[in-house]
């Protein structure tokens, strides 16, 4: 009987592990499948500190089970030792080995948040196409201040060319923005500029989200990110400037009213400043 | 401020919907039965003078105990509640609103932390630290009962909505600002949670700084700090975080109170308000809170791995060592909570560093558990299981949680299932399983008798299984760009299989927990098979065991003096066992004046998440009044004379 329920025991754990690969490698598993160079680089962070903690967890799992095996009460022929104690160097062998991989880990942290700091432009020959972001209750306002357009719920821009987003919110509680495939999360706060600078490596479509607790239509304040050549985005915008949807002062004013699941909507003209006269409005003490 | 008299209050805010309607019938069948029982056998008196009003740590542990497991009751129908939900929600809106999934969330969350988790570690502490520190007492034992009720209060006020207002906030536990803020939630929800915490902050407060005094000040002869156990030592860790911490909690809030009534503008977004002061605030008492709740466990783990591996403790200054340094740095860690607020690089590192640090001694305290078992004869009783069972999920959740400590992989993971998934197995793989070893471990030393064995096993396997099937998912759904408190998403993501997968998880917890209710009431009924009379069940090491189970009210007829960190292994060793010397004891009388205060407390809370200010100021008056009632009472002890001890001795 015990046998028999070991070797249960032993599949469904091998099942366990297998299906757990499974699903990291299925293109659903969108933070292990980056398009972007940001995402790609936080991914490798995942991998990198997830070895360098096996080299100390995977062992330490071993020595357990084998300890807990080999000196059970059962196994009268194991040494028994009641006063055993590793004495001032055993106890410091082990402060000393996490230690190590910690220290490790740090060097490993700082290089990396460092690289993969939001704030820092990417190295690029590409002029950076500039994008913001006003988070609303509960959709997400995408404004390209050079193209003079803007759209909700939707973002589109060229692959291979480096884009800085500026973020913020109107009005609106604390929001997260997140496009797994793409980049890590960044807050969008009223009254305040985050910026986000990606890169996506090939075209596509992704999602994105709010990935903060702000509400009523919390789960729907999703969007669409999609990625395409440079002349297909010079297209899209030309296609956009020909919609008949302005982004005036009253529609953007009904905009910020609470509304949820809204559809992507394309405007062909956007106040010049919006975005500042957005983030302005919330400094000092009005 | 709509009416003087009434505040906010109206008919309109009794019961309306299905879950307000059930709760409060649930509460009042349970409050009337109860009631009913109590008149049948008549045992007010009893209830009154023996428990309700007791100052005996042993029984508020056992009432902070009981309230716990209430709570965890509450508790638990909530996460179901989530769990079914977000299993049908894929391309559905469910069965919950989006509003109420999130109060569902936000209750779950608050009841877990304040009211189970606390309540469970101040009930063994209760139970355990004056034994082991050679105490007859708390230092306050009116505090103590205080403590207890207030706590009892919040827990009150926190399913009060059930009654009165019919929402509860859905801000997420935390209350984060400013979506907690009267622009955004205008109902009582946030108050209900703002109150509730207050009146139980207050008592964890109050039992924090009982505890670090009774700690420091009633140890018995000869045991110095480094001759404490390590359960006192962990516990006096968490206890200086209570104290350093919760008024942060109080004030924080407090000030979130005053925006939402008095229109102030310390967190909203506009007016001069700032938001991420709040979050700061609120991680400054939320990360040590997170240590406030592993941290005993950590104790406990310690000397159930050496009692039933029947060796020393490996390195047990390594292990104070440890425990001191998780407190400090617990303090300077709080920013990892939102490294996505965008510090800047410089910032962000040195937070995700100094969270990686507090890796080391976590991971020293591993070592040093197993090293416990080298060479040691390993009794596989149940508080073992869960003390394996507890490793081996520590160390993925710890995995996780240093993996978060990076801020470039944090950007990805947070917010999202995968950091339920960090929390959740360390508050339940490291907490939880910590309080069941611990009760398994210690309930015959309070109750005279062990509870069965085979039963607590088989809840451990439901529970160990469940734990894997539950979160694993939630791991992988982090990975899937899932985020946390979603009530529903599209069936495109692919998400739902996972999530029906975790809500199986589910009712395997629940049949463990099923499991050991069972296991509680058989073990009443074979009370006789199972009697401890002995003291010392396990043949354990530390000093509670050198006293009869269960111990007399003034736990030890002679204080021993300490010669070493496991004094009753010693003193086995030594042959020697306690001087019967008796002296006269002098111990405190029960006291009503908890029950009391906190009472009108509850009305003060009450009142103000109504602002019906006449009545809250009155309440004021009546705490005041009952504190100088009580402090002119000169004759709160008696004194139990010699002769009478050495009668209780000889009976025993």
């Amino acid at each position: 009987m015990r046998k028999v329920k070991f070797v249960i025991g032993v599949l469904a754990i091998v099942c366990a592990v297998l299906s757990i690969f499974f699903i990291l490698s299925s293109e659903k598993a969108l933070v292990t499948h980056p398009k972007g160079i940001i995402a790609d680089g936080e991914l490798s962070v995942i991998i990198t500190n997830y070895l360098l903690m096996s080299i100390i967890i995977l062992p330490t799992f071993i020595f357990l089970l084998v300890i807990a095996w080999k000196y059970n009460a059962k196994n009268a022929k194991a040494e028994y030792d009641p006063e055993h104690t590793g004495g001032v160097r055993g106890e410091l062998i082990l402060w000393i080995i996490p230690s190590v991989v910690i220290v490790i880990m740090t060097f490993v942290t700082w290089k990396a948040t460092h690289e993969l700091d939001p704030y820092r432009p990417l190295k690029s020959e590409i002029d950076p196409l500039r994008i913001q972001v006003v988070a609303l209750d509960w959709k997400w306002l995408f404004i390209y201040p050079e193209q003079g357009i803007a759209t909700l719920n939707f973002v589109q821009f060229p692959a291979g060319v480096p884009i800085h987003f500026s973020l913020a919110a109107d009005g609106s509680p604390m929001n997260s923005f997140w496009m797994p495939q793409l980049s890590g999360q960044i807050y969008a706060m009223t009254g305040m500029v985050t910026p986000l600078h990606i890169m996506a490596y090939e075209t596509g479509e992704y999602t994105g989200r709010a990935a903060e607790l702000n509400g009523r239509g919390y789960a729907g304040m999703t969007f669409l990110a999609k990625s395409t050549s440079q002349s297909d985005f010079e297209d899209w915008i030309i296609a956009v400037k020909q919609s008949p949807l302005r982004l005036t002062d009253q529609v953007y004013n009904n905009l910020v009213a609470p509304s949820e699941d809204n559809p992507i909507m394309l405007y062909s003209h956007v106040e010049e400043n919006l975005f500042n006269k957005i983030v302005m409005k919330y400094s000092g003490l009005n | 401020m709509e009416n003087f008299l009434s505040g906010k209050l109206s008919l309109e805010e009794l019961p309306q919907h299905w879950y307000t309607v059930g709760g409060t019938a649930f509460m009042l069948i349970t409050g009337i039965l109860i009631v009913i029982l109590l008149k049948k056998t008549k045992r007010w008196g009893w209830l009154w003078n023996e428990w309700l009003t007791s100052t005996d740590p042993k029984k508020i542990g056992t009432m902070y105990m009981i309230f716990a497991a209430l709570m965890f009751f509450r508790g638990m129908v909530d996460v179901g509640m989530m769990w079914v939900q977000q299993s049908f929600a894929a391309d559905s809106r469910g069965y919950l609103t989006s509003d109420h999934f999130q109060q569902i969330s936000t209750a779950h969350g608050d009841i877990m932390v304040f009211f189970v988790t606390m309540g469970f570690f101040f009930g063994l502490m209760n139970w355990i630290i004056p034994l082991q520190i050679g105490a007859r007492d708390l230092a306050f034992p009116f505090m103590n009962s205080l403590g207890f009720w207030l706590t009892a209060a919040g827990g009150l006020l926190i399913n009060f909505f059930f009654m009165i207002g019919g929402e509860f906030a859905n801000t997420g536990w935390i209350a984060a600002a400013p979506f907690s803020e009267l622009e955004f939630n205008p109902g009582v929800g946030v108050d209900y949670l703002i109150w509730s915490l207050q009146l139980s902050g207050l008592g964890s407060l109050l039992a924090g700084i009982n505890f670090t005094v009774t700690i420091i000040k009633k140890r018995a002869p000869g045991m110095t700090l480094m001759k404490m156990s390590l359960f006192v030592w962990t516990s006096l860790c968490g206890m200086i975080l209570v104290i350093s911490v919760f008024p942060v909690l109080t004030a924080t809030t407090f000030l979130l109170w005053l925006d939402r009534v008095f229109s102030m503008h310390f967190f909203t977004t506009g007016g001069g308000g700032n938001q991420m002061m709040y979050w700061n605030l609120i991680w400054m008492w939320g990360h040590p809170e997170v240590y406030i709740l592993v941290l005993p466990a950590f104790g406990m783990f310690s000397e159930i791995v050496a009692t039933f591996s029947q060796k020393k403790i490996f390195g047990y200054v390594s292990m104070v060592c440890a425990a001191v340094s998780i407190t400090l740095l617990s303090y300077l860690v709080w920013l990892h909570h939102f490294f996505t607020m965008g510090a800047g690089a410089d910032v962000n590192s040195f937070f995700g560093i100094v969270t990686m640090f507090i890796a080391i001694p976590s991971g020293v305290q591993v070592f040093n558990w197993i090293l416990t078992m080298y060479k040691g004869r390993v009794i596989f009783a149940s508080p073992m299981y869960w003390v394996i069972g507890f490793i081996c999920i520590f160390m993925i959740g710890g995995m996780a949680g240093v993996l978060q400590a990076s801020p470039p992989a944090d950007f990805q993971v947070h917010n999202s299932l995968f950091l339920i998934a960090h929390f959740h197995s360390m508050i339940i793989g490291v907490a939880l399983f910590g309080i069941f070893a611990g009760v398994n471990y210690w309930f015959p030393k309070i109750f005279g008798f062990k509870l069965n064995e085979r039963l607590d096993k088989q809840a451990f396997w439901f529970w160990l299984v469940g734990f894997f099937v539950s979160f694993i998912p939630l791991y992988l759904l982090g990975f899937m760009g899932a985020p946390r408190r979603l009530d529903h998403y599209a069936l495109s993501t692919g998400w739902q299989p996972l999530f029906i997968t975790s809500t199986i998880g589910f009712f395997l917890i629940v049949c463990g927990i099923i499991t050991q209710v069972w296991q509680i009431f058989v073990s009443i009924k074979e009370k006789k098979q199972h009697l401890d009379r002995t003291g010392d069940p396990w043949n354990g090491r530390t000093l509670e065991w050198a006293t009869s189970s269960p111990p007399p009210f003034y736990n030890f007829a002679v204080i021993p003096t300490i010669t070493s960190h496991e004094e009753f292994w010693s003193m086995k060793k030594r042959g020697i066992s306690i001087q019967k010397h008796y002296e006269d004891i002098l111990l405190p009388k029960n006291t009503g004046m908890g029950i009391y205060i906190s009472g009108i407390a509850f009305v003060v809370g009450f009142a103000l998440v109504w602002q019906v200010f006449w009545l809250a100021l009155l309440g004021l008056f009546g705490v005041v009044a009952c504190i100088i009632i009580l402090s002119l009472d000169e004759n709160r002890e008696y004194v139990l004379p010699k002769a009478k001890v050495a009668e209780i001795e000889r009976m025993r």
